[in-house]
Parts: structure tokens; C-alpha cells; sequence
């Protein structure tokens, strides 16, 4: 029987290709096929593009003919946030603002992955910006959640936890400014890791918030987001973002240390979290399935407490649109962006550029943002935010001197449906679990633990590393994974409704 | 005390986002209700603690080489390509400070 390239995780992909079971074309041509079959009821594109995959493929066959070493994603197809360059696309960030704009060079996170053997099947659909938690916020269209198509997949980076989910893609590449990365993983039942802030290069991702945002993969296995993220730091710190660090490719090996058991390790438990109101009883049970999980690996589960970490959401929502406000200023109508025609002067053209390039949350949250940065208001809300966020940096700190990794939820309640929530600073508080990371700036994972009992949709649990002790969210996540699914497998695998539909490889 | 329309007014002028109408009304609205979001961090404006704006705290001017990159510039035509206007080898816009 034809094997389905939606069988193959990254892993696979790669190994076949590099022993020559598979060209890269091959694989190439199955993924494109499973996204014309998959992509008009999921909408996890915003373009899809078959030259350029067909082109990187046939340079991995190409020299693989040629005896050359290859990468170790070799033929691994790609979706890439719709944020990010890449040459011979448009980035749009799903919005009218940049509907036009061609990419005029490729970003670092998404070199690396070509570098490795990657090959960019599509730009995936996101919130506007980078605004919202579901992707309905994206100009051109919303993007379905595969397990239930009237529901959402997420945000921002919906697109690319859409794609994994729908089995169009392994891996996808996404960007986490207070949960982008996470919470989609969580709704569409796949890996989600955001590393700890400056781990991975932001040089050619288009900036939100500078002190906030991070590059990170997805995957439907541990193992393919330790395969990526290796890729994304083997290149060493990337001169063009002065906030990127040197990180070591110790992933893959991180995963192999899972086989070791968790003897003397300990997992902190947040009471506060587990209690929280607005957390549904089968989130919170998909929780306790993975903190049973590290237990009978050998680890010990241990109270701990971030007393400050309610001050996370009104924190964020200080510092998250004062910096969006300072970096979109940028889209003024002149050098990209949607230009008003017929303006008398500079100040007309900027305004309404941006008046009619902008979507409602873009506007909100810069209007906020300005808000927030004038004269006599900036004192009171934005030297409190950072105050807090150094109480909410040092609770970390303190419950890190007692554990090595905390679990919690990543979301309060499964996917929601298109349109429930329709009031802006309802949406904000489906961050609750995920914000303070970014506030604080340490790594943060998403993996599957199942499907709830009352939605039947993915549940999802977060592992918290400290700073810079990613590697670690790799061997705990995949202790998890091999609990909950069986050895080398994903819990949740593609989405039921999409297995095997289109994506044959002959 | 709430934000008033004519308070919006001022903060879209000075945010370059030209607003009217009902746009103008919904977001007095939404900046009244997110503004009262907020609220709870005010409770951290503490004189005893340090303000923290970066979470890579000792991270300051971090400088490269005074070199010239040409793998970083942009071609010409690759830097105009994106302009909503442009001129032989200028970006286009209309009058700065207004009139003829």
C-alpha cells in the first residue's frame, strides 16, 4: 500500500531521503499534492509555493547525486509564518499593509532551515501583525482548525500549527510574542516550542514586540521541534539581531537523554494555575495525565509558587502595544506598504495609509500603544509594567532554585469557534498561561497529552524551563510524548479528518 | 478619569491613524475597556524596585565591524521595488509641509 506523506514525520522524512529511499522531489510533489487536496477547508496558506519547493528539492536530489554531505532536514517540507522573508514570496503578516510586499531577502530562521534541506511548501496565515489569538484576525481569511473545522486554530501563528495538524507540512516555522506559538499548538494538538528570547535570530521576521518575540517550530513529534530547533542554532549566534545568542545544538541530544528516566529530577506544580478560574476540567486533566507521566519516569512533582504572575496580562498589554506602536511606525505609506493615492501632504498620506492599511486589532493595539507612550501616562503604566516584570522574572528565578522545569497548562479551554469571542480584552486573557514567559523571557513547550473528554478536541500541557536550558523542555517534553503515545510516535498524529487525504507517495 | 472622543482624536493624530465616524466611537470604547485592564499593574509602581526593559538584562550597543556588507545591501531596485511610489532612483512623497 502507498505510504501517505502525512505518515512521515521530519525525522523520517530525512532519513529516507539521505538513504535514497525517497527523493526529495518525490516528497516535494506528495506534500504540494496533500495541500491542494487539505488547503480549502483548512485556509493554513497564504500562499503556496510550488516552484520554490520543487526547486530547493531537486538542489537536495541534486546533491545527494553528487556524493555531498546533506542536511539533517533534508527534504523536509516547511510552511513559514507569513512574518518572516523569504525571497521570491510575499510577506504580508496577513495584512492589507503589506498585501504587495515581495520579500527583498530571505530571514535567518528561515535560511537555516533551507541550509539544513528544508524545502518551503507555502507562508502560512496568521493574526494581522501578529495581533490575536486566533488568526481570524488576518485580512485575507481565517484559517480552520483541522480536528473541527468550525472552530479556531489558534493565533497567532495559527497557519502553521493549521498545516502540521492538517498533515500538510512536518514542521512549520512560528513566531511567540506572549503565546503564538504555544496556544496554537495546544488547539490544534501539536508540538509548539518558543525558545527562550534571543536563542534564535529575529533578523528578517517582522518586529511586534522587540522585548517579547521569538522564533520557534512545530512539529507533531518532540523529536521534529528538536530536529528544527537544532537547525535554527547550528549556524551560531546570527550577527544581524544584537539580541541573538550563541546557543548549542544539543536538541537532538536532549532527546536521547529522555531514555535516561527522571530520577532526581523535580517538576513544580502551580496551585494558583491549577485552580485558576476559567481553566475547564479537561485541560486540567490533560495536565495531570503529563504530571503523572513525569512521575512514573521518576521525577518528583513539587508545589511551587509565582506569587507576582497575575500582574502577567495587564503587564503585557502595557509593554506588548507600546512597542508594537514604536515598531509599526515604520508603515508610513513611503518606502513599502499600502500608499493613500492623492494626499496634499505627508502627514495625509501617512495617516491615511495607514487608516486603510491597518486592520481593527492592528489599530487598537497601536492606538493603545500610543496611549500608553504619551507624555504625563507613560510614568504610571510603563515603568509599572517593567517593575513587574522584574517581581515576575525573579518568581521564576526563585521556584528555578527549587525545580527543574514547572508544568502547567497552555491554554484555559480547548479551541473556541470562530466568532465566540468577540471582544478584544476577552481574547487577550486565552494568553493567561502563556505571557508571562515572554515577560520574563525563558523557554516555554507545548505538547499534546490528548483529546478532552467534554470537546473531544487537542488538550495540551506547557513545560517552563529557565533561561537558556531549552535542551531541557526537548527531554521533559519527550517523556510526555512517549507516555502518552507509545515510542517514537505523536500523541494525536494528523488531524482524523485529513489523514491520508491527497499526499500519496508512489 | 475615561478617554473622551476628542481625546482619541488627539492620540490618532499623533499615532498617524486617521479615524472618523464610528471608528472614533468604537475605539474611545475599546481604549476605556483596555485602559481598565490595566488597572492591576498599577499596583507595581513600587519606588523599591528596579524597572527591568529587556529580558537579556547586561545586553547594551552591542556593535559590528565598521565594514562595509554586501550581502546585506539592498540592491537598488530591491529597496524602491516595495515603494508605493517612486522616482528614477527616489522614493516619492507629497508635499512635507503641506500646500503647494
Amino acid at each position: 500500500m502507498a505510504r501517505n506523506i502525512d505518515a512521515l514525520t521530519a525525522a523520517q522524512v530525512s532519513a529516507a531521503v539521505a538513504a535514497g529511499e525517497l527523493s526529495a522531489v518525490e516528497v516535494a510533489r506528495a506534500a504540494l499534492a496533500a495541500i491542494e487536496a487539505r488547503e480549502p477547508q483548512v485556509q493554513a496558506f497564504l500562499q503556496v509555493t510550488p516552484e520554490l519547493a520543487l526547486e530547493a528539492a531537486e538542489r537536495v536530489d541534486a546533491a545527494r547525486a553528487a556524493g555531498e554531505k546533506l542536511g539533517p532536514l533534508a527534504g523536509v517540507p516547511v510552511a513559514v509564518k507569513d512574518n518572516m522573508n523569504l525571497i521570491g514570496t510575499r510577506t504580508t503578516c496577513a495584512s492589507r499593509m503589506l498585501e504587495n510586499y515581495e520579500s527583498p531577502y530571505t530571514a535567518t530562521c528561515v535560511q537555516r532551515l533551507l541550509d539544513a534541506g528544508c524545502v518551503p511548501v507555502g507562508k502560512a496565515n496568521m493574526d494581522e501583525f501578529a495581533f490575536g489569538s486566533s488568526t481570524d484576525s488576518s485580512a485575507f481569511h481565517p484559517t480552520n482548525n483541522p480536528w473541527d473545522l468550525e472552530r479556531v486554530p489558534g493565533g497567532s501563528s495559527g497557519g502553521s500549527a493549521a498545516a502540521v495538524a492538517a498533515g500538510m507540512a512536518p514542521i512549520a516555522l512560528g513566531s511567540d510574542t506572549g503565546g503564538s506559538i504555544r496556544q496554537p499548538a495546544a488547539l490544534c494538538g501539536v508540538v509548539g516550542m518558543k525558545p527562550t528570547y534571543g536563542a534564535v535570530s529575529r533578523y528578517g521576521v517582522v518586529a511586534f514586540g522587540s522585548s517579547l518575540d521569538q522564533v520557534g517550530p512545530f512539529g507533531r513529534t518532540v523529536e521534529d521541534v528538536a530536529l528544527a530547533m537544532d537547525a535554527l542554532v547550528a549556524g551560531g549566534r546570527d550577527l544581524y539581531d544584537s539580541t541573538a545568542q550563541d546557543v548549542a545544538p544539543s536538541f537532538a541530544e536532549a532527546l536521547r537523554a529522555a531514555e535516561a528516566g527522571l530520577d532526581g529530577k523535580r517538576i513544580g506544580l502551580v496551585p494558583a494555575f491549577m485552580e485558576a478560574e476559567g481553566l475547564t476540567g479537561e485541560v486540567k486533566q490533560g495536565v495531570l495525565a503529563a504530571a503523572r507521566a513525569l512521575e512514573d519516569a521518576g521525577a518528583e512533582l513539587v508545589e511551587v509558587d509565582l506569587p507576582h504572575v497575575d500582574a502577567a496580562i495587564a503587564a503585557y498589554y502595557v509593554i506588548g502595544p507600546s512597542e508594537a506602536f514604536s515598531n509599526l511606525a515604520r508603515f508610513d505609506g513611503i518606502r513599502y506598504g499600502y500608499q493613500e493615492p492623492g494626499c496634499a501632504s505627508l502627514a495625509e498620506q501617512s495617516a491615511r495609509s495607514r487608516a486603510h492599511g491597518f486592520g481593527a486589532e492592528a489599530k487598537r493595539r497601536q492606538m493603545l500603544g500610543a496611549y500608553l507612550l504619551s507624555s504625563g501616562v507613560y510614568d504610571t503604566y510603563y515603568y509599572a509594567a517593567q517593575k513587574a516584570r522584574t517581581l515576575i522574572t525573579a518568581d521564576y528565578t526563585a521556584a528555578f532554585s527549587q525545580v527543574d522545569a514547572i508544568l502547567m497548562p497552555a491554554t484555559p479551554h480547548a479551541a473556541f469557534r470562530h466568532g465566540e469571542i468577540s471582544d478584544p480584552t476577552q481574547m487577550y486573557l486565552s494568553d493567561m498561561y502563556t505571557i508571562s514567559l515572554n515577560i520574563a523571557g525563558n523557554g516555554g513547550i507545548s505538547v499534546p497529552v490528548g483529546l478532552g473528554a467534554g470537546t473531544g478536541m487537542p488538550m495540551a500541557a506547557q513545560l517552563v524551563t529557565p533561561a537558556f536550558a531549552d535542551e531541557r523542555l526537548i527531554t521533559f517534553g519527550a517523556v510526555i510524548e512517549r507516555a502518552l503515545a507509545g515510542d517514537g510516535g505523536s500523541v494525536l498524529g494528523v488531524a482524523p479528518a485529513f489523514a491520508g487525504k491527497g499526499g500519496e507517495l508512489a | 478619569m475615561a478617554l473622551t472622543e476628542d481625546d482619541v482624536r488627539g492620540i490618532a493624530d499623533y499615532a498617524r491613524i486617521a479615524l472618523e465616524g464610528e471608528e472614533l466611537a468604537e475605539m474611545t470604547s475599546y481604549l476605556n475597556d483596555a485602559v481598565a485592564m490595566l488597572e492591576p499593574v498599577l499596583a507595581y509602581n513600587l519606588p523599591d524596585v528596579e524597572p527591568t526593559f529587556h529580558p537579556i538584562g547586561d545586553l547594551s550597543n552591542v556593535m559590528r565591524a565598521d565594514a562595509i556588507e554586501p550581502v546585506r545591501d539592498l540592491a537598488r531596485d530591491a529597496a524602491l521595488g516595495n515603494a508605493g511610489s517612486a522616482r528614477e532612483e527616489y522614493f516619492r512623497v507629497p508635499s512635507i509641509l503641506g500646500g503647494e
